[in-house]
């Protein structure tokens, strides 16, 4: 059977990803995943329940599957391109596994803590900013420059460079549009200007060791065997890029989800520890990476399915993570004991930035909830699609400063 | 030193095979398998795999 075949059986249901007016959340979704375990979309199949996702996140015959992204958008060269095909989303087996043991310690749990104290500080300075007004809107005054500041943090820059990275990832981000191929001279440029950042800030690293983030990185590529230079500057691209739309989008989700459930809101202000069961589940019910995309590397059959070699698949971690068949009760519920959710992806994959985005992510909800009272929305919230890779771009709020 | 993996919490991610290969590995059916005592030349290994993993499910003795 070959991919084209497979995606006209009708046995399976059928889900239209590629309209703009399509939500991940829809009753079509809920009624898709009751009836099978994956639905046809116009490019590969859609994988709807807890358990397949979590099979198919580690699966053998699956690779991740945006490596061929730029050539899929008409694009040979660049050095976004160029970038994209070599970077760690895009390796697999022993290259993958060589970069990530690599990396690893830069991202570790034990490098994390210290830099708490400087999220907190982050996110008090950027509240102090709109708390009088009692009016902000959260995107451009808290979720964009926090997720930015963090990235900052992480470099060791000063703050007053968050716009700067901000714009830079910005531009890059058109890369991942249908339009990639118009915009790619703006594309390169930003990339190339983040490039000469990353090699500023080893330059300095290479001339005073220390143990931050790029230090380690700079000593994981002290023997070169093991890192080479370009995989050290790839690798510091990546985390800058991974890590501000992604963090930014999920934190104004996150505000999204408790405007519309206030005493949980009330709750978490009273009870700062629920701030880390609340990162969770939010990220549950409201991923920001509603999916994740795989291809088969070979033909095989799940659950008596023959996926041809080629097939896309996304892993649906926001149907997932409802999925009855798991979860007793699904309401928003900052208090709820539950299984864990795919947000952060899985398998070799799964995020190398989690322990800094729930980190941060914790520090800013527990902040912002017993600064601000009442949060409601206060004019139009602009909004991505509400499937892929999704968030607010604005999103006007009101509160009671307390 | 003894290593042990929390299966209840253990959700397969294989960080901790690519952290050390020597210590943790999959099986044919996909279970996770790992050395219980390992000699402390890999003892670097095993707390790389420990801090790498995303669930937190390695316990050191
Ligand atoms: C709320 C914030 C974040 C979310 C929701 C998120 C989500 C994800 C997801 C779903 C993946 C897996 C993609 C796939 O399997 O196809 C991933 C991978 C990755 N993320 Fe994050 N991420 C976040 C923050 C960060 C941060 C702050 C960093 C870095 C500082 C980061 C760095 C990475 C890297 C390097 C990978 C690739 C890992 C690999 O291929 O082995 N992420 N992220
Ligand atoms: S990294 Fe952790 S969750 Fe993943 S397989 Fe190893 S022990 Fe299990």
């Amino acid at each position: 059977m070959t991919q084209q075949e497979i995606l006209s059986t009708d046995a399976l249901p059928y889900l239209d990803i590629a309209d703009a007016d399509f939500s991940i959340r829809s009753q079509a979704v809920l009624d898709a995943r009751d009836a099978a375990w994956c639905a046809r979309t116009p490019y590969g199949l859609a994988v709807l329940r807890y358990d397949d996702v979590q099979k198919m996140l580690r699966h053998p015959k699956l690779r991740q599957g945006s490596y061929r992204w730029p050539a899929h958008s008409g694009v040979t060269g660049g050095a976004f391109a160029r970038w994209w095909e070599q970077m760690l989303l895009s390796q697999e087996g022993s290259e993958h596994a060589r970069l990530r043991r690599m990396a690893n310690p830069a991202f570790s749990p034990k490098l994390i803590s210290s830099l708490i104290p400087k999220f907190q500080a982050l996110a008090n300075r950027l509240i102090d900013g709109f708390a009088e007004k009692g009016e902000c809107d959260f995107i451009a005054e808290f979720t964009e420059p926090y997720a930015t500041g963090v990235i900052c943090d992480l470099l060791g820059l000063p703050f007053e460079k968050w716009r700067e990275l901000a714009d830079i990832a910005g531009d890059m981000g058109l890369a991942l549009a249908v339009s990639y191929k118009r915009d790619q001279a703006t594309v390169d440029a930003a990339t190339e200007r983040l490039f000469a950042y990353a090699e500023e800030l080893v330059a300095l690293r290479r001339a005073e060791p220390s143990e931050d983030f790029i230090g380690m990185l700079v000593r994981a590529n002290a023997d070169t065997d093991q890192l080479s230079d370009q995989e050290l500057l790839d690798m510091i691209v990546l985390a800058i890029f991974g890590g501000i739309d992604t963090t930014r989008n999920q934190l104004g989700l996150a505000m999204a989800m408790f405007i519309e459930h206030p005493e949980q809101w009330a709750l978490l202000a009273e009870q700062p520890d629920l701030a880390r069961p609340a990162v969770e589940e939010v990220m549950r019910v409201r991923p920001t990476v509603t999916w994740v995309t795989r291809e088969a590397t070979e033909t095989f059959t799940y659950n008596g399915t023959e996926i041809p070699q080629g097939t896309t698949v996304h892993l649906f971690s926001q149907s997932a993570a409802s999925d009855p068949a798991v979860f007793e009760t699904t309401d928003f519920d900052i208090t709820a004991k539950r299984k864990p959710h795919f947000g952060f992806g899985g398998g070799t994959h799964h995020c190398l930035g989690h322990f800094i985005a729930r980190g941060d992510m914790t520090e800013a909800l527990k902040l912002l909830a017993q600064r601000l009272k009442n949060p409601r929305f206060n004019g139009e919230v602009l909004w991505l699609p509400d499937s892929g890779n999704t968030g607010a771009t604005a999103m006007p709020i009101a509160f009671d400063a307390a | 030193m003894k290593v042990h993996v929390d299966m209840s919490i253990c959700l397969l991610h294989g960080q901790c095979v690519i952290a050390a290969p020597e210590v943790f590995s999959f099986d044919d059916d996909g279970g996770l398998v790992w050395l219980a005592e390992v000699d402390e030349s890999l003892a670097a290994d095993v707390e790389a795999a420990s801090d790498a993993c995303p669930e937190q499910a390695i316990v050191i003795g």
